[in-house]
């Protein structure tokens, strides 16, 4: 029994004959390739290995989220069914909680609070801030210097700031009483007047977050490709009609980006109302936050702030939904 | 008026071009002039209120409501300043926020970071499900969970300790994650992959590539955590009720039901936590206004 003959013919010309009858090495090989090789790149082993790395690194964030928001939220919602004052025992109550809410006036006050607080901040906030990013836009000379200054007050400690608002609100000497003052105008007590507290707090959200918004309007402008307003005006569309018809639309998923979180946002305003006005004059700036806070924290009505709770996750939850319906037809990703 | 520019038809409308730059100049310099206007007067809102909380906590009680509340005082004075530093404990309130701003940056950055490269890079069961979740929890208003985290942290002995101030912000926000995870997925995967057909593990991966690569995203993210740390009220006010453990934040709010109407004095307190993050925005302004961008592309 000899050899199997291996070779398929002669050796081309100029090729020695191999003497020796191993497979050819190639010159590269090192202990990595020979790890690579063993678990290989592609293997199941790798992707096992990958997957287990994957949940290791998610492992603290998850953790983080599961314990203080996703528990929690479950544990309001059964909260909401005791009756608890923190010091005492709790106590079974089912539904009485959101019976209790129900017929509570002060509830329903401070959820017209809180609507009428969100259609004084959100458009006039929105329509600002779209504005101010058409004009952040166009290619003036210094115009960057102004958008990073429009940005300042977004910065702001809320609390600080709403002691500051509180001053310029003032009514015998702060600024802007003084200011009205120098065009005959005798200005209100506004942080105390029943009808003007709100707007006044609305009015310094609106201050902070306008600058905000604008940036994102003017990622949003920014992107719209210059030959869509090119095309509009060779068919002898105005500007005004080239904003409704192309900008606007083209804005959708900002737009929808930026009402959402700042309805989300406005549900949640606290510091200020807690500095400026403390809920008053007469309940007319307890936003529905704010009871919150009352109930759970001053008062200790835990199972009662616990129903509060769900009632404003639902709200919340219903107002992102609805928004998210209402442009989801009318979002156009693709700029291709 | 008469312009030189030439005009042509096209199609229904008329399309202009070729104007001189000089007639475009004079045409339009009552808008140029508007629009400057308004720039300007927007930036004097902006910083109004910062002018105002300044030039308060200069003046000596004594000229207070002397002439208009927003001029220079006739004499300058650091009064106000020197009281809430020295009477008043803020250096300690100050030194408790810096603590709790750091702890909240350090934690956000190291794992909101690896939670972030695993979802933008690693294929795993549940990944996009997961990540969903993460985002649906932005939704979830803040008030809404304090009720049982307040509980919980009472349970663990934690009330009134950085443990407990800290723990909901230490392993990471899901806002962070996003914003990290957006600007892992725009670095070029053929670094990483060329890297792993070397055999370099994950780890190796990120310190040598992502990490070096990454620093403009991490100065945006500890700058964006740090300062929303610094402004935090509700959760301190709720954890933290006597003054060891009391930040900056909760300290004016006490500040104010005790000296609401001496405004000058009220006015350092409030500048003492206004004025660093207006320095720290004048120094990281790029950071910022990115980070802020670059959370808008879903």
């Amino acid at each position: 029994m000899g050899q199997r003959q291996r070779g398929i013919g002669k050796p081309a010309e100029g090729m020695e004959a191999r003497t020796d009858h191993n497979p050819p090495v190639p010159l590269e090989i090192s202990s990595l390739d020979v790890r690579t090789r063993r678990t290989g790149f592609h293997g199941a082993g790798f992707r096992l290995r990958t997957i287990l790395e994957a949940y290791l690194f998610l492992l603290p964030s998850f953790i983080g989220l599961l314990v203080f928001l996703l528990l929690p939220i479950i544990a309001v919602a059964v909260l909401s069914l005791f009756n608890w004052g923190l010091l005492s025992t709790p106590k079974f109550i089912g539904l009485q909680n959101y019976n209790t809410l129900i017929h509570s006036q002060v509830m329903w006050h401070s959820l017209f609070v809180t609507i009428y607080y969100v259609l004084l901040n959100i458009p006039a906030q929105t329509v600002i801030a779209l504005l101010l990013a058409l004009l952040m836009n166009k290619k003036l000379p210094g115009i960057g210097i102004f958008r990073t200054l429009f940005v300042v007050p977004w910065m702001a400690t809320p609390v600080a700031m709403g002691i500051v608002w509180q001053w310029i609100f003032s009514p015998q000497y702060g600024s802007l009483n003084t200011f009205l003052a120098f065009f005959g105008i005798h200005g209100p007590a506004w942080l105390t007047s029943l009808g003007l507290a709100l707007p006044s707090v609305a009015a310094v959200n609106i201050w902070q977050y306008v600058g905000y918004n604008m940036l994102f309007f003017l990622a949003g402008v920014q992107g719209i490709p210059e030959y869509l307003y090119e095309a509009a005006h060779i068919d002898g569309a105005s500007p005004v009609r080239a904003f409704f018809q192309i900008t606007l639309p083209l804005l959708n998923p900002t737009l929808f980006f930026v009402l959402v979180t700042d309805i989300i946002g406005s549900f949640q305003v606290f510091d200020t109302v807690f500095v400026m006005t403390n809920g008053g004059p007469e309940q007319n700036t307890t936003t529905f936050n704010f009871l919150l806070y009352r109930e759970a924290f001053q008062y200790f009505h835990t199972g009662y702030a616990a129903a509060l709770s769900m009632v404003l996750f639902v709200i919340i939850a219903a107002v992102t939904l609805i928004q998210a319906l209402y442009f989801r037809n009318r979002t156009v990703y693709d700029l291709s | 008026m008469a312009s030189i520019d030439t005009t042509y038809q096209v199609g229904e409308g008329t399309y202009r071009r070729g104007k001189s730059s000089q007639k475009h100049l004079f045409r339009h310099l009552p808008t140029y002039v508007i629009l400057y206007a308004i720039l300007i007067l927007g930036t004097i809102i902006s910083f109004f209120p910062y002018w105002i909380a300044l030039v308060t906590s200069l003046k000596p009680s004594r000229l207070l409501y002397v002439g208009a509340p927003w001029s220079l005082p006739a004499s300058f004075t650091l009064d106000n300043y020197s009281q809430a530093l020295t009477k008043y404990s803020f250096p300690d309130f100050l030194v408790h926020t810096i603590i709790f701003a750091a702890i909240a940056t350090i934690g956000q950055i190291v794992f909101s970071t690896f939670a972030a490269y695993a979802f933008a890079r690693m294929e795993f069961p549940g990944r996009d499900a997961i990540f969903w979740l993460y985002l649906c929890t932005l939704m979830v208003p803040n008030i809404v969970t304090l009720i049982p985290l307040f509980i919980l942290m009472r349970t663990f002995g934690w009330v009134n300790t950085y443990y407990g101030l800290a723990a909901p912000y230490v392993l990471g926000t899901p806002y962070g994650i996003f914003l990290m995870r957006q600007f892992f997925r725009s670095i070029p995967q053929d670094l990483e992959s060329s890297a792993r057909i070397e055999g370099a593990s994950t780890l190796q991966v990120m310190r040598q590539i992502i990490l070096p690569l990454s620093r403009p995203i991490f100065a945006t993210l500890a700058i964006i955590t740090f300062v929303s740390a610094w402004n935090n009220f509700l959760w301190p006010l709720i954890i933290t009720n006597t003054e060891d453990l009391r930040v900056l934040t909760v300290a004016i709010a006490a500040f104010q039901s005790n000296y609401g109407s001496q405004w000058n004095l009220m006015m350092a307190a409030t500048f003492i936590a206004l004025g660093p993050l207006l320095i720290l925005f004048f120094l990281f302004q790029q950071h910022i206004v990115r980070s802020i961008q670059l959370s808008g592309f879903k």
